[in-house]
């Protein structure tokens, strides 16, 4: 079974008098271990693809098995749950809580998994390791720059051995060695830790690192590729 | 259990540091909130403490009596009360003493020095009621009182103001037109009873006063007393004992067996309930005040809360995305206001102990008296103000979504 079933999905918004169908009936399989792109231009239904994948909102129809548990039968309290065990999230805008240090951030999901504080500990620094951080444990956010900040962020999103990483434009605000390292990163814990990573972005060079490339258009996917 | 609690405290503390003088300013109702009510319960304690001490002082075995100060319509013509009353009361079984007792304000001049006191005419057995002790010279004697003797026994206080250091015994004082023998000094007591104070008084014997004196009494009648004071024995039996007061009282009158009572007869106990209805009514005032005043502090935090929630909007959608419930981002918030009415409550508590000790280092006429009750009560209604106005704003938190947080700038 794939780690990811989606059966035609739906979602409408409606504003006003105006209903807004951002999708319209998309259906994609994601096995372990893929490194998914995701790639269209704004409007195209990508983002409310994505948080319905994250399980941060709801499909209006449609079916969503995530690892087995089905998402659209799930009330949205108990996805709390689902988001802290199967995914971890890495975004454009970094995400982390200011005036708390790298290693408090990365603790942060084990915290509402109720993770005893000592092994909380142990395994933030292990996750700040994995991603080259170490030293960097005791660092607030605005005395790291952008790369690492996104790099403690990834960490966070390690720390529950979440199956799956979504990364939604992770590269959005850095510079292109930083993009590139991590983009390596990524690229590592897809290989070496055999993490699903879905990324969403539109930048054609960043999507080549994925294995397989989605597009979407106007609420639809268009094309689903994986590359040789 | 205790590390989730740990951790939620944690990060209450941090969030509260980040902003230390809002939260201070936020706080601040709260503090003076509980600094007040526990400096108004102190003092209203202590004087209420006070008030107890003046009375054991004064004898619980004290029985008054005199005409009612409102008279009832159905009571056409109440008798005075008269020695007539004292001498039938001397015979009652468990009385031990009974001292008529009338009161007027009188100048006094000794050469140039002249003053205002309390001037209180009555006899021998004033000093068998109450447990006044005499400082130098002696009182009057039944003789004295008998022949109209123009002598007096100075209170402490007036014998210091009038003489200062000369010895008053034998000296000759003036009370308006009138030459007194000075025959003794009381012992300084303290505080007095109730309408006179012996430090601030003189005695002379009743007879004088009556008719030597007589214009200056309020009472139309010659024969009137203000008041019998009587002392019994077994305070055990005292309501026995005002019964057969009260017969014998009702036989001088000469009341009709079906008529009401023209005197009244009073005891400390009586008097004790009256300030206990006092000190009761006021402490409700002070309740009053310390709930309005916590109120107001939780107003502030309330507000205050309401405009963190919005501020870290992104921080809840963050949160909420790595995996806290709705529960989890509602216990943050209210333990954040919790924590902010409880740093308030305790300052407040320092603060209010702090003036109380102040006060009653420094002040002898207001009397407080700490209670470690009352700083519990305060300390708890400020940790339940922080649930009470953190619900609100925590609720709120609780109910975002996490892609609409997440999105918010």
């Amino acid at each position: 079974m794939s780690l990811i079933e989606t059966t035609d999905l739906y979602k409408t918004y409606t504003l006003g008098d105006v209903s807004v169908h951002a999708l319209q009936g998309v259906s994609v399989s994601i096995e372990r271990g893929e490194f998914v792109a995701v790639m269209g231009p704004s409007g195209s239904g990508k983002s409310t693809f994505m948080n319905i994948l994250g399980c941060l909102d709801k499909p209006t129809s449609g079916k969503y098995i995530l690892d087995g548990i089905d998402v659209t039968a799930t009330n949205l309290s108990k996805l709390a749950g689902v988001r802290n065990r199967k995914i971890g999230f890495v975004f454009q805008g970094f995400n982390l809580i200011s005036r708390t240090t790298a290693l408090e951030n990365v603790e942060l999901p084990m915290i509402y998994n109720h993770t005893p504080a000592a092994q909380r500990k142990k395994k933030a620094l292990e996750a700040l390791q994995a991603v080259g951080l170490e030293q960097r444990a005791y660092h607030m956010p605005n005395q790291l720059s952008g790369g690492q900040q996104q790099r403690v962020a990834i960490a966070r999103s390690l720390v529950c051995d979440a199956p799956i990483i979504f990364a939604d434009e992770p590269t959005g605000n850095l510079d292109t060695k930083m993009s590139i390292e991590v983009m390596e990163l990524f690229t590592r814990l897809n290989k070496e830790m055999g993490k699903t990573i879905i990324l969403i972005t539109h930048e054609p060079d960043i999507a080549e690192f994925a294995g397989r490339l989605i597009t979407f258009r106007d609420g639809k996917k268009v094309s689903d590729e994986v590359k040789k | 259990m205790i590390d989730t609690f740990l951790s939620v405290l944690r990060i209450s503390l941090k969030a509260i540091m980040a902003n230390k003088m809002r939260a201070a300013l936020t706080s601040l109702g709260i503090v003076i909130g509980v600094a007040a009510v526990i400096t108004m319960l102190a003092v209203g304690s202590g004087t209420q403490q006070n008030m107890n001490d003046r009375f054991s002082r004064f004898g619980t075995n004290i029985l008054y009596l005199r005409q009612p100060w409102n008279l009832d319509e159905s009571i056409s013509s109440p008798k005075d009360v008269t020695m007539d009353d004292v001498r039938a009361i001397r015979e009652v079984k468990n009385v031990v003493s009974a001292a008529p007792y009338i009161s007027s304000g009188f100048n006094v001049k000794y050469g140039i020095t002249s003053t205002s006191i309390d001037v209180l005419a009555t006899d021998t057995d004033i000093f068998k009621t109450y447990d006044w002790e005499l400082d130098t010279g002696r009182a009057f004697t039944e003789r004295e009182v008998d022949t109209y003797a123009q002598v007096a026994v100075l209170g402490a206080s007036v014998a210091q103001t009038i003489f200062n250091d000369v010895d008053p015994l034998g000296k000759i004082v003036i009370f308006d037109d009138i030459p007194f023998t000075v025959i003794g000094v009381m012992k300084k007591n303290g505080q007095g009873g109730f309408g006179f104070d012996m430090d601030e008084g003189t005695l002379i014997p009743y007879t004088t006063g009556k008719v030597k004196m007589n214009t200056g009494w309020n009472s139309s009648d010659r024969r009137a007393l203000d008041r019998v004071i009587i002392r019994v024995e077994d305070i055990n039996n005292i309501e026995n004992t005002k019964e057969d007061i009260a017969n014998v009282v009702r036989n001088t009158h000469k009341i009709h067996p079906l008529a009401q009572d023209d005197f009244q007869l009073d005891d400390m106990a009586s008097w004790i309930e009256e300030a206990k209805a006092a000190s009761k009514t006021m402490g409700i005032l002070l309740g009053v005040i310390g709930a309005v005043s916590l109120l107001v502090g939780g107003i502030g935090v309330m507000n205050i809360m309401l405009v963190s929630v919005t501020e870290r909007t992104r921080e809840i959608g963050i949160r909420m995305a790595i995996g806290a419930t709705s529960a989890d981002i509602r216990l943050q918030f209210l333990a954040e206001a919790v924590t902010l009415s409880c740093i308030g409550g305790l300052i407040g508590v320092l603060l209010g102990v702090g003036i109380t000790l102040i006060v009653a280092a420094h002040s002898t006429s207001i009397p407080a008296q700490l209670s470690i009750i009352s700083i519990f009560i305060s300390f708890g209604f400020s940790a339940a103000t922080g649930i009470f106005f953190g619900f609100y704003p925590a609720y709120k938190a609780s109910k975002l979504t996490p892609i609409d947080a997440l999105r918010y700038e």
